[in-house]
């Protein structure tokens, strides 16, 4: 039979590891939205210009952004970026980790969902009514979410986050008898961390629509996440 | 001296021998009693074949035209064959307890003695020395380790085919599961500094180096577990395996940046009855399976090398002859001969402008001009094509079933309905496929089923991507309610949905699309897989990865394209 006993100490043992793993993820995806939202944000700034060459531009660039996959993109970057490199006119070298890599290329998706989330939401914004620009926050967070789900593909870079701590785990105990548990008990981690986080969000969505169908005239129109 | 040198092996540096200063050993051995005891030129295909084959009509055509050789002549007058040989590398060249060298390549060398019928001559050479003392005439042939290289070609006559082969692998500790390179990216491997592919070998397979200064440091970190393994070349390591020390160490990994090992000959011996001699005595134990049974004898790891060329030199054609022979003008049939020094002008066709444009750019574009890497490139795509179609339309299988369950008047199927969704929205994809294909897959071996990992891809795909096309669709449900308060998604009443979900279904399926290349994890042989493979063996990492990724975007904007058609049909079908 299979010892339960042993295999929940096994777990509790490695959580400590596991939780470490969980919190690069954590890091990838932050890392990954902030580059993402920053870039997203000037190129929805250009969807909004005059300029209709900005205008077009703009198009290109998101529809790029929504095309490219970031799993090979991933492995493109982790193959052709150097894993050091020279600061330009010093002698320092800097690593370029690749959690830092697979930073990089999920952001390319957060660029494309922010770029067609946040030009209705500034245009919005400007035309004073903040209510329905407010909205952005809680789709934002959502898309936060398919993130920290996308960085968990980090592992196949070699990135030590926690699914390929799950392989270590594994690997360690050599127990066969340990493969399912610890993969369940991964699947905890991301359940437990995005269900709550999910639950509030679309409280959070509501709370703003009510709020916003008292204020003012009309339904707010909410935008639906696409991503992964 | 020659305690020095075993020191040196017992001290992890085998590879390193040739730090040693070169001292010359001249030892006659016993070997040479077994051949015909005399002196008289004896021909060529008449003398004592160590492996007892027949040789073949090709052979002798070779000598039809071939030069004779003064070095040849010599030896035979002399009665003795002076080969060049390591006393410091084992198990291909050491001394036994008594002294006596014996190793892996004295085994060959007697054998070309023998064929020719003389003594054998034994002089110790290291790797600095020995192509320095044939080009001096003190040896008259090199059997030393010596990789087959250009430059190599230049100062030496080197043997086709080549005899042995070696190349880069890992040491790893007994209870390592690494199978495959894949399984070492991004994970700490000791190598020494200053080895010539550590560099190589970082790129092509994302490896994460940690320098040592020598190999026994190297060795026991890995011992000490402070990296997954030890990269070095696999014939160095091929001693340390055997000894007591390290028992139970292996190496698992296939050999990468394969070189090939070449006896070598003067540098005006080329194209001589001596160059036809011994090209046709290794060509004969590549047939007999010779190299094959010395190298078990010797303890080594069956090496692929030595395999594949035994298919390669036993393959017959339709015409009863070998495929691979040697010709009479001394040429070797050109698909047999070490790839890496056909030229442009050997080759034709496709290859013969790839191979000059490589020559012209630098780029090397093998998944053009390469007959295995096209195809492996090609059936990638098509794997991958597979798994588009097969996740897609999972993706909406699943996704409509789960709606048409949670719209049911049965609070209880609804809620697991919603349950099992959430499961599946808030697990990564590549979880559930390990999760599938190990932990679960971990319980059913002991039942005597497999999973295949294609299917467990598929399966996994589609009920993550499957949940997201089911919320949808809940949702448009829900907006639908507004004006038909009583509306329930139903098989019929399915469509009156399209307008409002169309938009995020078609999203979640283009999404799914993208994601196909999970499948590489868990080496399902798609397009990432091939492309992967292709950069190890080739090192061309720019041009591979650039063709991927076009690649994918070309598949994944014919997939939007193809989506979006499929999705204005449906909702002018809806409306009407």
């Amino acid at each position: 039979m299979i010892p339960f006993n042993e295999i929940i100490w096994d777990l509790v043992t490695w959580t400590p590891f596991l939780a470490g793993g969980f919190a690069m993820n954590i890091l990838i995806s932050l890392v990954a939205m902030l580059i993402g939202t920053s870039l997203g944000w000037v190129i929805a700034n250009m969807r909004l210009a005059p300029s209709p060459r900005a205008y077009r531009a703009s198009l290109y660039l998101t529809e790029i952004t929504r095309n490219i996959p970031t799993f090979v993109f991933l492995f493109y970057l982790a193959f052709m970026l150097p894993s050091e490199f020279t600061v330009p006119f010093t002698a320092t070298i800097v690593g370029f980790p690749s959690w830092l890599k697979a930073s990089l290329a999920l952001s390319i998706a957060v660029i494309g969902f922010c770029s067609d989330n946040l030009s209705p939401a500034i245009r919005q914004w400007r035309k004073g009514d903040h209510g329905v620009a407010l909205l952005f926050i809680p789709s934002w967070t959502s898309y936060a979410l398919i993130i920290v789900m996308a960085s968990s593909t980090a592992s196949v870079i070699g990135v030590s986050e926690l699914v390929s701590r799950c392989n270590t785990v594994i690997n360690a105990t050599g127990k066969t008898q340990i493969m399912l548990p610890v993969y369940l008990y991964a699947c905890v981690f991301f359940i437990g961390f995005c269900y709550p986080l999910n639950i509030l969000m679309k409280h959070l969505k509501t709370v703003i629509g009510r709020r916003l169908q008292a204020g003012y005239r009309g339904t707010p129109s909410v935008s639906s996440i696409s991503g992964g | 001296m020659l305690a020095v040198a075993m020191l040196a092996v017992v001290n992890g540096q085998a590879a390193a021998g040739e730090q040693f200063p070169p001292r010359p050993m001249r030892l006659i051995v016993a070997a040479a009693e077994t051949s015909p005891a005399s002196t008289t030129t004896p021909t060529k295909a008449g003398t004592g074949d160590a492996a007892g084959a027949a040789l073949s009509a090709a052979q002798g055509a070779g000598e039809g035209t071939a030069r004779r050789s003064e070095r040849l002549a010599l030896i035979k007058r002399r009665g003795t064959l002076l080969a060049g040989i390591k006393t410091d590398y084992p198990p291909f060249g050491t001394v036994n307890e008594n002294g006596v060298p014996i190793g892996f390549e004295h085994d060959l060398a007697e054998d070309i003695a023998r064929r020719i019928g003389v003594t054998l001559t034994k002089v110790t050479v290291s790797s600095a020395n020995r192509l320095q003392k044939l080009e001096e005439g003190a040896i008259d042939m090199v059997i030393a380790t010596q990789g087959d290289t250009a430059d190599r070609r230049k100062i030496a006559t080197q043997i086709e085919p080549n005899y042995y082969s070696s190349g880069v692998t890992l040491f790893v500790p007994p209870d390592s599961q690494l199978r495959d390179w894949p399984d070492v990216r991004g994970q700490k491997v000791c190598a020494t500094q200053g080895a010539y592919f550590n560099r190589e070998m970082a790129r092509r397979y994302l490896l994460d180096l940690q320098m040592f200064g020598n190999a026994r440091d190297a060795k026991l970190a890995v011992r000490d577990k402070r990296c997954v393994g030890y990269l070095f070349d696999n014939t160095a390591l091929a001693a340390d395996v055997l000894r007591p020390e390290w028992a139970g160490y292996k190496m698992p990994l296939a050999v990468s940046l394969v070189t090939p090992w070449s006896i070598a000959i003067g540098r005006g011996e080329d194209n001589t009855d001596f160059e036809a001699l011994v090209s046709d005595a290794v060509a004969d134990w590549h047939r007999t399976g010779f190299l094959i049974e010395r190298e078990k004898a010797w303890g080594l790891q069956p090496s692929k090398f030595l395999q594949d060329m035994r298919v390669r030199w036993t393959q017959k054609g339709p015409d009863g002859q070998f495929v691979c022979r040697r010709f009479a003008d001394g040429s070797i049939t050109p698909e047999c001969r070490n790839q890496i020094f056909l030229s442009a002008a050997d080759a034709s066709g496709l290859r013969r402008f790839g191979l000059q444009f490589k020559d012209l750019t630098g780029i090397d574009l093998t998944i053009l001009y390469d007959t295995y890497d096209r195809s492996a490139f090609f059936s990638g795509l098509l794997v991958t094509l597979l798994l588009t179609v097969l996740c897609i339309g999972g993706s909406l299988a699943v996704g409509i079933l789960g709606a048409l369950a949670a719209e049911r008047r049965a609070a209880l199927l609804r809620r697991a309905t919603l349950l099992v969704s959430v499961c599946g929205r808030m697990t990564p994809p590549l979880l559930q496929i390990y999760l599938v294909l190990v932990g679960v897959g971990s319980l059913l071996t002991g039942l005597g089923i497999t999973l295949n990992p294609l299917v467990v891809v598929v399966a996994c795909l589609s009920y993550y991507t499957g949940s997201s096309v089911m919320v949808a669709m809940l949702e448009a449900a829900g907006v639908r309610r507004r004006t038909v308060p009583d509306y329930r998604i139903t098989l019929r009443t399915l469509r009156e949905i399209v307008p409002n979900s169309s938009g995020p279904v078609v999203a979640a399926l283009v999404n799914v699309s993208k994601a196909t290349m999970m499948g590489s994890a868990v080496a399902v042989p798609e397009l990432l897989s091939a492309a992967t493979s292709i950069v190890a063996e080739h090192g061309n990492v720019g041009v591979v990865m650039n063709a991927l990724l076009l690649t994918f975007l070309a598949l994944i904007f014919v997939v939007v394209r193809v989506l979006g058609k499929l999705e204005r049909k449906l909702a002018r079908e809806v409306a009407q």
